[in-house]
């Protein structure tokens, strides 16, 4: 079985520990299928396996406590900490893409970045702790963000239930197209800024 | 003011490649929304139940509990891969059981308006 699999296997048996653990721990920055996760959680809530409010408030809780670590960490551990884990681990352009992002778009970067271009969320909470991003602005646009993330994923998965292969198959590729699109947006607004210059 | 348009040069090309990127997912989704009628039905895998099967493929879960020598009641949640491993048997072989009784749970002659292909060739 794939991680994927595993992860949704134990996701039937372990329910909401499992899948507070698993958004928590992709949150900070491992790299997890939580959209999939959370599709899934609405799929079994529809068959009754769990229950929805639960898994909305367990699964935003744990995302924003995994997005405080981050920037906690990137905070008070600073840069010089983090540029040595990007160092080791790598994800440099993420985490570049991602504190331009951060720079140019503040609260509303952190807002889309929760639910819209999820995979980077991690990178945000990093960049936002770096730049010293207040602390209270910061957990405003994140709880607001992974409300509507985990209401948006498990919503999706409720209805559309008995499709969730099909519904992560679409998920994934637009994630994609919406991440390409970001990046197409900035770099042609630089080429026509260089142009006019 | 070489570099620059060196630079500017590579700044296009990214671009370029990410638009050509964007617009290949872009197909790709649209293809998959479109097509979305014909994956009616998910492909059976380990990590799902017998209740998620049931419900994917709009069968009574006791139909499939039946077909694998299992009480339907309280509910077996365990995943259809440890099933198997305690059955002795591969997921090849539990896949087929539970094809064989999805087609035999299913209506055999489907409403007109239900264009399943699954549906239209079960038996």
């Amino acid at each position: 079985l794939s991680l994927t699999d595993q992860l949704l296997a134990a996701l039937l048996l372990y329910g909401l520990p499992l899948l507070f653990g698993v958004i928590m721990i992709a949150s900070i920055g491992v790299p997890l299928p939580i959209n999939l996760i959370l599709v899934a959680g609405g799929s079994f809530v529809a068959q009754g396996e769990m229950k929805l409010w639960p898994v909305i408030i367990v699964a935003s809780a744990a995302a924003v406590l995994g997005d405080q670590i981050g920037y906690g960490v990137s905070r008070w551990g600073g840069r010089r900490l983090v540029a040595r884990i990007i160092r080791k681990i790598g994800f440099k352009t993420q985490f570049e893409k991602a504190e331009a992002l951060a720079k140019r778009w503040g609260g509303p970067g952190i807002f889309f970045s929760r639910w819209l271009v999820t995979g980077l969320g991690p990178w945000l909470n990093v960049t936002s702790g770096i730049a010293e991003y207040p602390w209270r602005r910061f957990i405003l646009w994140d709880v607001l963000g992974e409300a509507l993330c985990a209401v948006l994923y498990v919503m999706v998965g409720y209805i559309f239930s008995d499709r969730v292969q099909a519904i992560e198959e679409i998920l994934g590729n637009l994630a994609w197209v919406i991440l390409g699109l970001v990046a197409a947006a900035i770099l042609g607004w630089k080429i026509v800024r260089s142009l006019r210059s | 003011m070489k570099t620059f348009r060196r630079r500017q040069w590579l700044v296009v090309a990214l671009f370029l490649l990410i638009v050509g990127f964007t617009a290949f997912k872009t197909v790709h989704t649209a293809r998959a929304v479109v097509d979305w009628k014909s994956h009616r039905d998910e492909p059976i895998r380990g990590w799902m139940n017998i209740g998620h099967v049931a419900h994917s493929y709009h069968v009574l879960p006791q139909a499939l509990y039946l077909a694998l020598g299992l009480p339907a009641a309280p509910p077996d949640k365990r995943p259809l891969r440890n099933i198997a491993r305690m059955q002795h048997r591969s997921m090849d072989e539990i896949r087929a059981i539970l094809q064989n009784a999805i087609i035999q749970a299913r209506p055999p002659h489907p409403p007109p308006s239900d264009k399943s292909p699954h549906r239209e060739a079960a038996p």
